[in-house]
């Protein structure tokens, strides 16, 4: 019997604004517990909620950017479940009336597109944090402790259409959405502080099978090698058990990031065990045309655009994609360095490969203030024009990284100016040939390999000043005539 | 018990404790309110006016700046707090 997977993706964003979603306490990154705190995120009686305009904004953006039909009468709605990060006993969240519906996002996976279809944007709040005390096992805990510092922080809540069929692409999608939040500047989009946070809805089901299988939920996935991980495990957990003939039980498991398996946390809720219903606290939410265009004034050039714009330089998609998902500074380098040397690969490369290479080697995490990005164009240039080695050129990006200098200025002062002078270099060369005769008399009687051992004196001699092309071509012709 | 509905099920979402007795009689009641909500669906609307908006309050949603605003101190955020510990609350363990 032929399986195959489907994948869903539930993601929840922390969005950056100053204040939470329905008070106007400060968003705090701290961990000093307790500290921004009000009777509104706290849930004391009487206490009422007023949505943050700009949180409304950022997933009115989020959801126009996902090509999201937007629900211009939405409504909150009370999601009840009793769990003590959860003061009020229940979550404001969206049920039937969410801020987006039917979106698609573009995903990138090496040089192919894909496209992933997004069921709804809605808008929630975030809960509280807690902690289990006492020795040994979790479930053993003789106390929780909360810090409701985080209890209504603004969350997006984006859930794909389970079209999802490896964990490959729910990597690529969780890639691209996190990117997307970051070039929107609704968000952080650090997984690390759970500013992005995901669930997958996997099942599995014979190949021409028109129904899907029972969906289990995956649930703590920390970060994209996680994700990965647990797709992957779940997949195959599901696929032996049909193959034994064992029936696949609709729950909610947890990914032990340790041993590498999922486990039963609880069985699956159904919408209905959250007793949804609309939060008489809230009056519905009007989206009027007005907004959404000021909104819409507000859209920043997305990735998907940005890797067609970077594709017009001359890279391929998969250099676009990279690109497109680099910190801000990169992609604004290499957009100057190539508008000076119109060579699309060369500068890709140099930024991508040599100079971050080169700062996560040395620790640097910022560019030095007397960096200037003129000076990988003046580095491609030097080596195009064969002024410089492609080895004297990463010396000179070194020197640069670490003194206030120029790269003119260190291949003087180094002497890495190549000698193009075929003069000269037959000078050296004939000086080498008179050091190395037992090597020119092997070359002399075929064994042509060996001229590349004499290069390799040359440039030692000259400091690595000569145009290795040149000597190696001059050698030839005065050793073989 | 009721055939539509598990009472236990509901007593255990709501997190509440129900006697035998109880269970019986409040079987019976919600029974009743199913009944009578599920008439419900016998009405026949057409599109528009399926997409039902009610709400209790006849008013637009105003929104807030995002502006902080300050609001209770620690020590006064915890100050009715049975127990805590480390500036946190602390509560029956609770583990699903």
């Amino acid at each position: 019997m032929s399986l195959k997977p489907t994948i869903g993706i539930e993601t929840h964003i922390e969005l950056n604004t100053n204040t939470k979603m329905f008070c106007r306490c400060a968003v705090v990154d701290t961990d000093e517990p307790n500290i921004s705190l009000c009777p509104t995120c706290i849930g004391l009686p009487g206490a009422l909620p007023v949505p943050n305009k700009k949180a409304i904004e950022f997933i009115t953006l989020l959801a126009l950017s996902t090509g999201c039909e937007i629900t211009s009468k939405g409504m909150f709605h009370r999601k009840n479940y009793f769990y003590p990060d959860l003061p009020k006993n229940y979550q404001i969240s969206q049920f039937d009336l969410p801020v987006g519906l039917n979106g698609e996002l573009e995903i990138v996976i090496d040089e192919n597109k894909d496209y992933i279809q997004i069921e709804r944007v809605h808008m929630e709040e975030d809960t509280g944090k807690s902690s289990h005390s006492g020795s040994g096992r979790i479930e053993s805990a003789t106390s929780t402790a909360l810090d409701f510092n985080r209890s209504g922080v603004p969350l997006v809540e984006i859930v794909t259409k389970p079209v999802i069929s490896s964990s490959k692409q729910a990597v690529a999608y969780i890639e691209e959405l996190r990117q997307l939040s970051i070039d929107l500047n609704i968000s952080e989009g650090r997984l690390e502080k759970g500013n992005l946070r995901f669930d997958a809805n996997i099942s599995v089901a014979p190949e021409d099978s028109t129904e899907l299988g029972t969906k289990v939920e995956i649930k703590n996935m920390n970060s994209l090698r996680s994700l990965e991980r647990a797709i992957d495990y779940e997949i195959q957990r599901q696929t032996k058990a049909l193959e034994d003939g064992v029936e696949i039980v609709q729950e909610t498991r947890h990914w032990d990031e340790n041993k590498e398996v999922t486990s039963t946390m609880r069985s699956k809720e159904g919408s209905a065990d959250y007793r949804y219903f609309s939060d008489p606290d809230l009056p519905n939410m009007f989206l009027s045309d007005q907004f959404i265009k000021e909104v819409e004034t507000l859209m920043p050039l997305l990735p998907k655009a940005q890797r067609e714009e970077l594709m017009t330089t001359g890279l391929s998609l998969s250099q676009s994609n990279i690109l497109s998902k680099s910190d801000d500074w990169i992609k604004k380098m290499y957009v100057k360095v190539f508008d000076q040397t119109k060579d699309s690969v060369a500068s890709y490369n140099w930024i991508t490969g040599e100079l971050q290479g080169q700062m996560r080697k040395a620790n640097i995490e910022v560019l030095p203030e007397w960096f200037n990005d003129d000076y990988l164009s003046e580095i491609i240039e030097l080596i195009k024009s064969n002024k410089i080695s492609f080895t004297s050129a990463k010396i000179i990006l070194t020197e640069i990284l670490t003194t206030e200098t120029t790269p003119s200025k260190v291949a003087e002062q180094k002497n890495l100016f190549q000698e193009n002078d075929s003069e000269k270099i037959s000078e050296m060369i004939n000086q080498i040939i008179k050091e190395n005769q037992d090597i020119v008399d092997r070359i002399k009687s075929g064994e042509d390999k060996l001229v590349g051992f004499l290069v390799g004196q040359l440039m030692k001699q000259s400091n690595g000043s000569v145009n290795p092309g040149m000597a190696k071509e001059l050698l030839f012709k005065e050793l073989k005539g | 018990m009721s055939n539509e509905f598990n009472i236990k099920n509901i007593a255990k979402l709501a997190s509440i404790n129900l006697s035998e007795e109880e269970q019986d009689s409040l079987s019976n009641d919600l029974s009743i309110i199913l009944e009578h909500v599920n008439a419900l669906s016998d009405l026949k609307l057409n599109s528009q006016q399926q997409e039902i908006f009610i709400h209790p309050l006849e008013k637009e949603l105003e929104l807030q700046e995002d502006e902080v605003v300050e609001s209770l101190t620690h020590d006064e955020a915890i100050s009715n707090a049975p127990e805590s510990k480390d500036g946190k609350f602390v509560v029956p363990p609770s583990m699903e």
